[in-house]
């Protein structure tokens, strides 16, 4: 297990540096940087524009710049914003709180419809129900999750004569103000990946009950309920953790363009208003964050395996 | 498998869009007129009229040329790159394969629409740029299915019989292994399409895609939701004929998995 860990663990550390190296030469690949977006028009002046690229340290060699970002974030400082000012741990920090509260409430919401749904349509294959839920499947798998967000914009607003606030509150600040900010967005982001949840969960379900131990247990005498909840349902746990991981990813990736449509201040916003403004600091750590992240979760998910399948145990 | 007829009957509407646009929408996509801006779908504008009075039927129709044809050649691209690569690499192995599977992995450190932010918002909208973006972010999938598949082949019998019949290693690669490999490539290329389109429509909806006036289907989409509570008819179709695509796509990667019995 030890040796798993360490290899896994090293595997990520090179991934991670390679996609911090990747980020910081793309955003440094193409002409156009903080000091032209601050000076403008007016450009011209060689000597402001020579001062204020050396107070950015951008007159510095490539490497030098990201020698001295890696040694920084080693040290645990994600550097200042150039725009703000703040640390931008601070700012990923609030924004990720953001974005962490969206994904958990549509990966809890996501499971709640999409795991049911996929165990009945496993259960009654061919039938009419499951033909139903199939189709959920693909309209919700194929629907893009902004349009979801624009027609519920819509039917909310034309059914209940009701929209969502403008202004971002936390939970702390305002309970009821903060769940009418998310609950359009969550659910727009709920209905693709419980389609997911959906689909795979019925796959897994009927290869399961064509099974010989569901055979010889309904030969037992087993209640359906036992057959299919004690046994069946047992089983699919394992494959169910990965893709939870899987889904948890996706979520993390889908929440850029919904965060943008609902004007919520979370990673997906912050990085898009960093690249925008050529924000280095802020896009460079924001992304380390993210695939901190998501490598973590990856890499629990792998964990997790180990720990529900006691055949995969060294 | 009425399923995967009903793919095969969208991709053929589909098809006809693509290739005769202005066969099906006899209006421009491009002509202005304020005096008819955000009109409500009527007999003369079947999908109503966007807020400088261009024709949405128009523009969604002719919008499937550019979305869809974009998604095809970013995948053509990365299918190509990526499955070629992969071959290469569980075919001849050694620091190759090493060194482009670390490569893969980076790519794929990043949530797929993240990397396409990235990638776009550093170069700049427009179409060339998209098509960079999506092929960038598919080439690990087709590098690891293609190597996997070469990996698998390069153990077989008949390769190892043509290595002792006197052919080169170049020659068996092309002529014996790639063959085999495609059809692996091709259906993985119909499994990535929604997937892909899904990335090109979040991409448009960011203003991150292609430059206006262009009309594809993620730009108009971008474009309508600053009108949404007041013309919800410029934003429902452009997203209803991206579901209907990814669908027919989805519907015929499931057929093709089917018939090839993975």
């Amino acid at each position: 297990m030890a040796g798993f860990l360490a290899r896994r663990l090293g595997a990520a550390a090179i991934a991670a540096l390679l996609s911090s190296l990747a980020v910081f030469l793309i955003m440094r690949a193409v002409p156009g940087d903080i000091v032209g977006q601050m000076l403008g028009q007016s450009g011209g002046d060689r000597a402001a524009e020579e001062a204020l690229r050396a107070f950015f340290g951008l007159d510095r060699p490539l490497w030098s710049q990201f020698a001295d970002w890696l040694g920084a974030v080693l040290r645990g400082d994600l550097g200042r914003s150039w725009y703000q000012g703040r640390p931008v741990g601070v700012m990923v920090w609030e924004a990720f709180l953001v974005t962490l509260e969206l994904a958990v409430a549509t990966l809890v919401l996501a499971t709640l419809i999409g795991v049911p749904l996929g165990v009945v349509a496993g259960i009654t294959q061919g039938s009419r129900l499951d033909r139903a839920i199939q189709s959920f499947n693909l309209v919700g798998l194929s629907a893009p999750v902004f349009w979801l967000g624009l027609m519920l914009l819509v039917g909310a607003s034309a059914a209940l004569d009701w929209s969502p606030p403008f202004a971002w509150s936390g939970p702390q600040e305002d309970l009821a103000d903060n769940i009418s900010i998310l609950v359009l967005p969550v659910i727009s982001l709920a209905v693709l990946q419980a389609a997911a949840y959906s689909q795979f969960v019925r796959g897994l379900m009927i290869e399961e009950l064509g099974k010989d131990y569901i055979r010889a247990g309904r030969a037992k005498g087993l209640t359906p309920a036992e057959l299919y909840f004690k046994h069946a349902l047992s089983n699919v746990m394992i494959p169910l953790v990965t893709f939870m991981g899987l889904i948890l990813v996706q979520i993390l990736g889908g929440v850029v363009v919904i965060e943008s449509l609902f004007s919520l201040p979370g990673l997906g916003r912050l990085i898009l208003a960093g690249i925008q403004g050529r924000d280095y600091p802020v896009v460079q750590g924001a992304l380390f964050f993210v695939v901190i992240i998501a490598t973590t979760i990856n890499l629990v998910v792998d964990l997790l395996y180990g720990l529900l399948d006691p055949r995969l145990k060294p | 498998m009425t399923a995967w007829r009903l793919g095969l009957v969208l991709l053929a509407f589909f098809a006809v869009l693509i290739v005769a646009p202005g066969w099906v929408a006899q209006q421009s996509p491009f002509d202005l007129d304020p005096a008819r801006a955000l009109q409500p779908p009527s007999a003369a504008h079947w999908f109503g009229t966007d807020d400088v009075g261009r024709d949405v039927f128009a523009r969604v129709i002719h919008g499937t040329r550019i979305t869809l044809g974009l998604v095809t050649l970013s995948l053509l691209i990365a299918t190509a790159i990526g499955g070629g690569l992969g071959i290469v690499a569980g075919f001849a192995g050694k620091w190759f394969d090493l060194a482009a599977g670390r490569l893969a992995d980076m790519v794929q450190t990043f949530p797929p629409i993240i990397a396409g932010v990235m990638i776009t918002g550093v170069l700049g909208p427009g179409a060339m740029n998209l098509v960079l973006a999506l092929a960038v972010i598919y080439v690990p999938t087709f590098f690891r299915i293609g190597r996997s598949a070469a990996l698998a082949e390069a153990q077989l019998t008949y390769v190892e019989a043509s290595r002792a019949a006197g052919f080169t290693e170049g020659s068996i690669l092309v002529r014996q292994v790639l063959p085999n490999v495609l059809p692996v490539l091709v259906l993985q290329y119909v499994i990535m399409f929604p997937l892909a389109l899904q990335i090109e429509a979040a991409l448009g909806f960011l203003g991150l895609g292609v430059v206006p006036p262009t009309p594809d289907w993620g730009a108009i989409l971008e474009q309508g939701k600053n009108f949404i509570l007041v013309a919800w008819w410029m934003s429902l179709w452009p997203g209803l004929f991206v579901l209907l695509s990814a669908a027919a796509m989805t519907l015929i990667g499931q057929g093709l998995r089917e018939k090839f019995g993975r």
